[in-house]
């Protein structure tokens, strides 16, 4: 019962990013997870404490064991997934793009296994950080026009902002920046208070090409914290 | 009426913008008028993995400033790479004009089926003040010595420098303070014959971890004209793709600390420890990397007093790794700064160099760059197939993509960095005109007119070289300083000088040839602004000894020798006054 409390607490620490996580709090999630593969909130927030913890390679075995086990689990290939993307900072600039392919594929198994909004768009903004070179551009289009759908069929929640910053993104990266600054402008429309939509639709040319650059550096950590999910139930 | 406010406006505005030095070039391109008319080609290789080393050994246009012949003008060498390619010796006839002397000196022939010339570099090994020259090779490096009268002998074999080492770079200072000049040589790939390999194995095993290179070798100056190999007892067991090596006194304390940069890998830092021993305080001093250490060059970029290092990395959108610069805490510990100065993306970065093109008392940079720029197909996409192929074994050449006639970081545009009063770096080049698109690697700086300006020369991959003569208007006051010891290590190389004038007190050294495929003038120059007077230059030999000199007037070139208390005029030519 104590123990059950705690954990709670923990979650509620881990939404708000300000926890500090100990080794102890892995073997905890783990357990959970053991026993509910497809767990989004606790595969989440475990990656969390692994990220303070700089503990990328465990997860990535974690989800590689827990995956294996329940290969139907969409939200543990998800995670499994995102494990990867957490260790991209840390990593060299040549492990980062090894880093990046590898969670595309787990980004993809979890569509093929359920098709919902959180794995479309994160697999559509994870196209967005490859170079140019690469053509990835558009597959990210296709997977954030499709989410963009999703959203715009469910009651408007706080998180499908993400959906109108990164299908911009996309089609800046296409080149339209037209149709980039209308998307931009509808999310604005809706959120108009959000500060990354702000942001952008306040550049232009050379300006905005370096903040969508500085955005998308696979240096800079991306949040990968998935709280907004379940806070907005 | 109208007409003549509207000239009036735009004459004043005109007159402002050049007070203002806006839009105003103050690089000349004198490469052929100088009589500078090779090019460098890269080295075909005819074995069964030509076509993939192709991609990877497009290296060895270098060059190496010196005044070979001790006539007050700098010369310079340069190497080409091919297998019948003939490396250069110009001299310097004093008015901007240069004559190939190498045939005649016995220095042309550094490229054959078994050997290509990668770098040089020109120390005094044996103290007779005449600079000796190093070639170094794919191969077998060449020392010969200067013997004065325009020609030089092929010592190598009684040097104790003979031995098999894809050498790519050196350094010459004197680690151990004996008086004699030691040699850093640092090598690409493992010892293994690159021109007839006898396994595959022999490419780099890590993108970012690779432990499998040629690493560093110290030769100590015996001082009778031979050197061993200190390399273990040094404190150098190394095995990185080591591709520059760049030395100056980190902490002051007044011997020559090392800064390794390696492609593939991690960057090391060692620091002297005052016994004829390095330690490698790597993780306290700049921390364990993963990039590709292009180039390594000192200078006090914030005039704090300490000497800090630039590196150049690959950045580019497919591999964003950013450059180092190196701010010294004082400590043996440095904090990057790259960022927060600019100086962070020069693309495919190679060698760069600090100097002050503009006289105005702040350490510039210019960079080159650049990996191949061949076809308008990029091979950025071979190369990744390549790396996200799983259990991929990277060492095996046999696994790597062949490049053909595709490009990879090519046609990058230079840069000259302004230093802005020490807060940060602007680009200059495009207005200078020198962001060239050919693929840089070696930059020589010197005063190779003796007007007080510096200029450039820049060697380039499989392509012509650039010589940029500095025409900065006149106005801004400088000084050199030629340092000489007269009985041990004769160019004082690692003698650092204070300069103070108008309040500010600047730091500069002679450096043994820091910066990739490139040496600059053992010259140590300081730009002083509008300053007409220098109140005292302190100058701290190699040997420890401290020497203080005041008033000198400036817009000369002095030659100081360590014990004489007086400066002595080298060349007063002061054209810009």
């Amino acid at each position: 019962m104590r123990q059950a409390t705690l954990l709670v607490c923990a979650w509620a620490l881990a939404g708000a990013g300000a926890w500090g996580a100990t080794l102890a709090d892995l073997d905890r999630y783990e357990a959970l997870l053991a026993k509910n593969a497809d767990d989004i909130r606790a595969g989440s927030e475990y990656r969390q404490a692994v990220i303070q913890l700089k503990q990328y390679d465990r997860c990535i075995k974690f989800f590689e064991e827990l995956v294996a086990k329940s290969p139907q689990a969409a939200n543990a290939y998800l995670n499994f997934g995102f494990a990867y993307v957490d260790k991209i900072p840390d990593a060299g600039a040549i492990t980062q793009v090894i880093l990046a392919n590898t969670a595309l594929s787990h980004f993809s198994k979890s569509i093929e296994l359920k098709p919902s909004w959180i794995a479309l768009y994160t697999r559509g903004n994870s196209y967005l950080y490859w170079p140019k070179i690469f053509g990835k551009a558009p597959l990210g289009v296709k997977d954030l026009e499709e989410a963009m759908k999703m959203q715009k069929q469910d009651k408007l929640r706080p998180y499908h902002v993400r959906a109108y910053i990164s299908l911009g993104d996309g089609y800046w990266k296409m080149d339209d920046v037209e149709k980039a600054r209308a998307v931009w402008q509808e999310g604005a429309k809706l959120f108009p208070n959000e500060p990354r939509l702000k942001e952008r639709l306040s550049r232009s040319g050379d300006e905005l090409a370096k903040y969508i650059d500085e955005t998308l550096d696979p240096n800079k950590r991306v949040d990968t914290n998935l709280h907004e999910l379940w806070e907005d139930q | 009426m109208t007409g003549r406010v509207v000239l009036a406006g735009a004459l004043s505005a005109g007159l402002a913008l050049l007070a203002n030095g806006v839009g105003e070039r103050w690089f000349e391109d004198v490469t052929a008028k100088a009589g500078i008319t090779h090019k460098h080609t890269n080295r075909e290789f005819k074995n069964p993995y030509a076509h993939i080393m192709a991609g990877y050994t497009a290296l060895g246009a270098a060059v190496a400033v010196a005044d070979y012949n001790g006539d007050g003008f700098d010369d310079f060498f340069v190497t080409d790479s091919a297998e019948n390619g003939k490396n250069r010796l110009y001299r310097n006839n004093g008015d901007f004009t240069f004559t190939d002397v190498a045939e005649a000196a016995g220095l042309a022939a550094g490229n054959d089926a078994h050997n290509a010339s990668a770098d040089a570099l020109w120390f005094d090994f044996n103290n007779d003040q005449r600079p000796d020259l190093l070639v170094i090779r794919f191969g077998q490096n060449q020392l010969f010595e200067n013997l004065g009268n325009g020609k030089f002998r092929d010592v190598t074999p009684t040097s104790g420098m003979l031995g098999y080492k894809n050498a790519i770079t050196a350094v010459a200072f004197d680690y151990d303070r004996d008086g004699w000049v030691d040699v850093f040589v640092g090598s690409y790939f493992q010892p293994v014959n690159v021109f007839n390999p006898d396994t595959p194995r022999f490419f780099p095993e890590s993108f970012e971890t690779a432990n499998n290179g040629g690493g560093v070798t110290v030769y100590r100056n015996n001082g009778n004209g031979t050197f061993t190999d200190t390399t273990g007892k040094a404190g150098f067991a190394l095995a990185g793709w080591t591709l520059d090596l760049g030395h100056a006194d980190a902490d002051n304390d007044g011997d020559e600390d090392l800064y390794v940069a390696c492609d593939f890998g991690t960057d090391r830092f060692f620091v002297n420890n005052g016994d004829g021993t390095f330690t490698d305080i790597t993780e306290k001093a700049i921390g364990i990397d993963t990039k590709k250490g292009m180039n390594v060059d000192w200078g006090d970029f914030d005039g704090d007093g300490l000497l800090d290092i630039y590196v150049t990395n690959i950045t580019d959108d497919y591999m964003r790794e950013g450059n180092f610069l190196w701010r010294n805490n004082g400590d043996l510990t440095f904090a990057d700064v790259s960022r927060e100065t600019d100086t962070y993306n020069t693309g495919w970065g190679w060698c760069a160099k600090f100097f002050d093109y503009d006289n105005d008392g702040w350490q510039d940079l210019y960079v080159v760059n650049g990996w191949v720029s061949a076809g308008k197909d990029s091979y950025v996409p071979d190369i990744f197939e390549m790396i996200t192929r799983p259990n991929i074994e990277l060492a095996d050449a046999r696994n790597w993509p062949p490049m053909g006639s595709k490009s990879l970081s090519g046609y990058q545009k230079k840069r000259l960095f302004h230093n802005e009063g020490g807060a940060g770096f602007k680009d200059h080049a495009a207005r200078h005109g020198v962001d060239s698109v050919r693929d840089g690697r070696g930059i020589g700086v010197a005063d190779f007119d003796n007007d007080g300006r510096l200029d450039l020369y820049v060697a380039n991959a499989n392509a012509e070289p650039y010589f940029y003569r500095n025409t900065l208007p006149a106005g801004r006051n400088w000084v050199q300083f030629q340092l000489g010891s007269p009985k041990a290590n004769r160019f004082a190389i690692g003698a650092q000088v204070r300069l103070t004038a108008g309040g500010r007190t600047q730091l500069s050294f002679v450096n043994g040839g820091n910066g990739f495929a490139a040496q600059s003038s053992t010259r140590v120059h300081f730009g002083l602004g509008k300053n007409e007077k220098i109140d005292k230059v302190e100058i701290r030999w190699p040997s420890g000894a401290k020497q203080t000199l005041e008033n000198l007037p400036p817009n000369r070139i002095y030659r100081v020798l360590e014990g004489k208390p007086k400066a002595e005029i080298l060349i007063a030519k002061a054209s810009q006054r």
